[in-house]
């Protein structure tokens, strides 16, 4: 009986060893350990073993099984490790990627959001206007003389009925200050218009976002620190700022920033238009309005301007204006 | 406008270099444009004379020349140009010259034969942007002298100058305002004043013209001749060519001082000079020998016969000097800016006087340059001038402006003193007259108001002096900011779909506007296909097909969000145009399938729940369309064009096209998400299969479905649809749909038998439509 055990055992280890798969491993179990395996039999034949030897056989019995057992289980583990490693020999992370690739936001809607997201940290509010405008409101409330060169046909695109397209978004100024009394603090992204011949650096339309901010006791000082503030946000920390004396009929005194900065290719750029607004103004507004709201005595304010364009074409190194309206898909894939 | 330093400098004392001074300008609020250098500064550059030129022996187009350079010996140059002849004084670059591009000049042979130099053209010496062949000096120029003496150094500002400065439109002004800056005095030397000046009968003017000042001084004996060099060298500078020595004075005087001039041969005006109003459609002969009609109102200067100048703007033909002119009566005067405007614009007349005019010229200057220019004809013509300054017109008062100090220092948001800013204000010119007031002298004239001497204040303490502010208001949101937010995001979804915003012209033709109803048209677009403002996105998103099309694009899926425009007024869209692959076979096995407009309307679908409504007859440029809803109201209209439109489009490929009115969608949809309570008990399943008539549509199967009501059922889906045209397994009259139904309940697991009742009726539902067959 021992030697029987002895060679049972010896046989089960020797195949549970060679065993190179879970299915052979499984015909190795089912062989020893099975309802109908070689030492499922020999425990049955305990029931013929006499009374006293029975502790001593059934000690032999169940170390066999327990050496067995512990040979399939450590086979098991050994089998699927070498699974679990060669699980991945096959697999090329070499290829290409299959996601769908998404779209883009257009570069000047990048540009703008970045403005917007900038100002709304600032606490400026959104404000719109029609492109279709009155000449009261893009130039006569703007302090604009009748004859001023802007105002001919050649730069301006006119309706029939005497309207126009708004050459700059400061129209919005305008409509802001007549249907909204003192403070206002807003930003206004838009296109505007210029009846120019199109080429490598004009469009007829164009993109422009305009600021106004009016309260009482706002000054020069709070121009500059918040346009200072702004720039450096959006083309970081080193972004060199000059304000440069100028003149817009609108504003007084009035700038035009030029800005250098890495991220715009490390030149001078003349990038915005800003200055204090002018008391003619706020005086057309109130003459508008009917009311002394915003009396020149009583509230000051600033307002500026830029065109993304240009900015754009900078900031991400577009050599002519046209492509970011041609919308060639290898062109706007790039941002 | 152009000024040259050197003539700068006959005003104020500046020696520093051209970049400096346009820092100094540029924060004076003068923007220097360019900096053009001008003459010769390259050594051993000097004046030869060609003595002997014969052909060169190996090469047919170079020539070998012998040329004196003042030296002992004569040169042998070789020579390519042809322009010149024996005897001409040329340029001669000798050995060890370094010509521009640096281009050293060393003795050397060429084609085998000698050449000691090289005779330069005007370009090479970059005394021209273009000139063809050698430079050829005057005969009198002397053999040897370096081309530095002849041309020398010239340095000349471009200015862009802002149209509230007139004061700057001359060497004067601009002398001034770097005086101004740098603290050193203006140098203005008072001409000799005639020693009478008379208001005179013989100018009659208009008595209702309270704004013209008009002087005249005749000048008798002059001998009109060919302006002398340093005169015609400064008139070229700010880009005029000379013509003779009176009207180059009065040129030079309208550079110098600013103050145009016009001179008449007294012999050719008859009996008295009137300033008046020209009468409407008066012929005026300009000297640029065409014939105007005048618009009334535009003011003329007219003798017995006629106009003969209009004012400010140009002289008249006949009346001006020419060489046979002995005297002559110089005009200086101030004329109305907006009617020499109006009358400049009218006829499309400009002139160097004109623009100057209508910006506004210095009354109190008019005197001064009148006597000025009479000083240089008397110096470069002889002749002798009338003692007497005739006028006619006053001198207008000075303006006068109080000043609040607190004013400045709370616009400016600065502190600074009372001092500071009075100083500031007398730096540029303005005399303090007591108090708190302040008189403008005759240059600055634009000076009106308060805010225009904080504008002084500000401009000369400089902005960096101003502190830097960063506080503000809070700022709620605005009806703005709202459309703005959910563009965004309708912009940012669709991105993340996969299309890809284009942004095209609000500027479309006639006939891309035709299609889409009424539309906007412009007065005066710049050419056809510009003339409407667009009453859709899409034509434009089409071109853009167009265009990715023929660049070889293989999928373009492309959206846009902007304003359309129509007679009613101005309307936020977004529109997406697809066409193309909407997958691209690759390794894992996808296979290439083209967009069809399923896919849009999965895309419309996933942008906001939207049902659809298919249009019988679809507009034009769709084949097929469906009107597309929220909530039961109209947002828009997508669909696939019509395949006349495809080929016109170049596309080869189903084009499908969107778009919507997000004014009307923002009203629809809240920024709040509410949520539904997550399912406890696990639902069932039904698959059903039936074939029904090849013409019923799904919605109708889905409506019929819908109809019952059945309260277990969660949704249906569509998970199979089978057309066979030709007829093999089905009908081809006949489609087989295959549809899950989802039952669930919220508040217990369903029964196997609930489930199959609920379904066996809808069954029966269908079954009971003509038509729906189920395979059992």
């Amino acid at each position: 009986m021992e030697q029987q055990v002895d060679s049972l055992r010896a046989e089960a280890l020797a195949q549970i060893a060679a065993a190179t798969d879970a299915a052979s491993l499984e015909v190795a179990r089912l062989k020893y350990l099975g309802k109908s395996g070689a030492i499922t039999a020999l425990s049955e034949g305990m029931r013929n073993v006499p009374k006293e030897d029975r502790p001593k056989f059934g000690k032999i019995l169940n170390d066999l099984r327990a050496v067995v057992t512990g040979a399939l289980e450590e086979s098991q583990k050994r089998l699927l490790e070498a699974a679990d490693s060669a699980a991945f020999a096959s697999l090329d992370l070499t290829l290409p990627g299959t996601f769908p690739t998404p779209g883009t936001l257009h570069p000047l809607t990048q540009l703008m959001d970045r403005a917007v997201r900038c100002f709304r940290r600032m606490g400026f509010a959104i404000a719109d206007g029609p492109d279709i405008e009155t000449e009261w409101h893009c130039f006569d409330a703007l302090n604009t003389p009748p004859d001023h060169p802007a105002r001919n046909e050649q730069d301006t695109f006119y309706l029939p009925d005497g309207r126009l397209l708004r050459s700059h978004t400061s129209s919005v100024q305008i409509r802001v200050m007549e249907n909204t009394p003192p403070p206002v603090r807003i930003i206004a992204p838009g296109s505007a218009y210029r009846r120019d011949e199109v080429d490598a650096t004009h469009l007829a339309q164009f993109t422009q976002m305009e600021g106004l901010y009016v309260a009482e006791r706002v000054s020069l000082a709070d121009l500059k620190g918040t346009l200072e503030f702004f720039f450096r946000e959006l083309f970081g920390a080193g972004t060199e700022i000059q304000f440069r004396p100028h003149f817009f009929p609108f504003t007084e005194p009035s700038y035009e920033i030029d800005i250098r900065a890495a991220a715009l290719g490390g030149e001078w750029m003349e990038l915005a238009g800003c200055g204090m607004v002018d008391p003619a103004v706020f005086e057309e507004i109130c003459k508008k309005r009917g009311d002394r709201a915003y009396d020149p005595e009583k509230v000051s304010g600033f307002a500026f301007g830029f065109g993304l364009e240009r900015l754009a074409m900078n900031l991400s190194r577009i050599p002519d204006i046209r492509m970011l309206v041609e919308n060639d898909l290898r062109f706007l894939k790039q941002f | 406008m152009k000024i040259s330093l050197n003539w700068l400098r006959d005003f104020v004392d500046c020696q520093l270099p051209a970049s400096d001074l346009e820092t100094l300008l540029r924060r004076a609020g003068l923007e220097v444009a360019a900096i053009h250098e001008r003459g010769v500064a390259i050594d051993k550059v000097v004046v030869a004379e060609i003595l002997e030129s014969v052909q060169h022996p190996n090469a047919d187009r170079l020539s070998v020349c012998k040329v004196n350079d003042g030296s002992e010996h004569p040169r042998q140059i070789v020579c390519g140009a042809k322009n010149y002849k024996v005897g001409d004084k040329v340029p001669l670059a000798l050995p060890g010259a370094v010509l521009p591009g640096d281009f050293k000049i060393k003795p050397g042979k060429l084609r085998g034969v000698e050449s000691e130099g090289m005779m330069c053209s005007a370009k090479e010496l970059r005394l021209a942007e273009d000139a063809q062949g050698l430079l050829i000096l005057p005969p009198e120029s002397v053999v040897g002298t370096p081309l530095t003496e002849i041309f020398p150094t010239e340095t000349i500002l471009e200015l862009e100058i802002t149209p509230n400065r007139a004061d700057w439109l001359s060497h004067l002004g601009v002398a001034r305002e770097i005086a101004v800056f740098t603290g050193s005095p203006v140098k203005n030397p008072i001409p000799p004043l005639p020693a009478h000046v008379e208001q005179a009968s013989r100018l009659l003017s208009d008595p209702a013209d309270k704004a013209t000042i008009y002087t005249l001084r005749k000048i008798s004996g002059v001998k009109v001749a060919p302006s002398p060099q340093w005169l015609v060298d400064r008139l070229a500078v700010v880009g005029l060519r000379s013509i003779n020595n009176v009207v180059d004075i009065t040129n030079y005087v309208l550079f110098e001082l600013g103050q145009p001039l016009h001179a008449f041969d007294a012999a050719k005006i008859s009996g008295d000079i009137r300033v008046r109003a020209a009468a409407e459609g008066e012929n005026f002969h300009a000297l640029d020998g065409k014939e105007y009609k005048l618009p009334a109102g535009s003011l003329v200067i007219a003798d017995n016969n006629g106009p003969v100048a209009l004012a400010g703007v140009m002289g008249g033909e006949g009346s001006g000097v020419t060489e046979t002119t002995t005297d002559i009566l110089l005009e200086s005067a101030f004329f109305e800016p907006s009617r020499v405007r109006r009358a400049s614009r009218s006829l499309g007349l400009f002139s160097d006087s004109s623009y100057r005019f209508e910006r506004g010229v210095d009354p109190e200057g008019v005197a001064n340059a009148s006597a000025r220019a009479v000083e240089l004809i008397l110096q470069l013509t002889g002749g002798t001038a009338s003692e007497i300054l005739e006028v006619a017109g006053e001198l207008p008062p000075r303006t006068k402006i109080s000043l609040r100090h607190d004013r400045v220092r709370s616009v400016l948001g600065l502190e600074i003193s009372d001092a500071e800013i009075d100083a500031a204000l007398v730096r540029v010119g303005l005399i303090h007259s007591g108090g708190s007031e302040w008189e403008i002298p005759g240059y600055r004239r634009e000076i009106l108001r308060e805010a225009d001497l904080i504008e002084e204040v500000a401009r000369v303490v400089g902005i960096e002096k101003i502190p830097s502010r960063a506080e503000g208001l809070f700022a709620g949101s605005s009806d703005a900011d709202l459309a703005y937010d959910f563009a965004m995001d309708l912009r940012r979804r669709l991105a993340g779909m996969g299309f890809h915003e284009a942004r095209t012209s609000t500027l479309v033709s006639n006939a891309d506007a035709a299609d889409f109803g009424e539309s906007v048209a412009l007065k005066n677009p710049f050419g056809d296909d510009q003339s409407q403002l667009r009453n859709s996105l899409l034509p434009g998103l089409f071109a853009a097909v167009v265009r990715n099309l023929d660049q070889g694009a293989k999928s373009i899926p492309l959206f846009e969000v902007g304003r359309v425009f129509t007679p009613a007024g101005e309307f936020p869209r977004m529109a997406l145009v697809v066409t193309g692959d909407r997958f691209s076979a690759d390794w894992r096995g996808v296979e290439t399938r083209s967009w069809d407009v399923f896919d849009l309307l999965g895309a419309v679908r996933d942008l906001g729940g939207v049902e659809t409504n298919p249009l019988p007859s679809p507009p034009s440029p769709f084949g097929a369309a469906a009107e597309v809803f929220l909530h039961g109201k109209k947002i828009g209209l997508l669909g696939q064009l019509h395949p006349g439109v495809t080929r016109q489009l170049g596309a080869n490929a189903p084009v499908l096209a969107a778009e919507f009115d997000l004014a009307t969608w923002r009203t629809l949809v809240s920024r709040d998400r509410t949520t539904s309570p997550l399912a406890k008990f696990p639902g069932s399943v039904r698959d059903i299969a039936f074939t029904a008539p090849l013409s019923l549509p799904y919605g109708e199967v889905r409506a019929a479905i819908e109809s019952l009501k059945e309260p277990l059922l969660q949704s249906i889906g569509l998970f199979d649809l089978f057309t066979d045209p030709k007829g093999e397994k089905i009908p081809a009259d006949k489609k087989s749909l295959a549809v899950s139904l989802s039952f669930r309940s919220p508040e217990r697991t369903l029964t196997a038998d609930e489930v199959n009742a609920a379904t066996d009726r809808i069954k029966a539902a269908l079954r009971s439509r003509s038509g729906i067959e189920f395979r059992e």
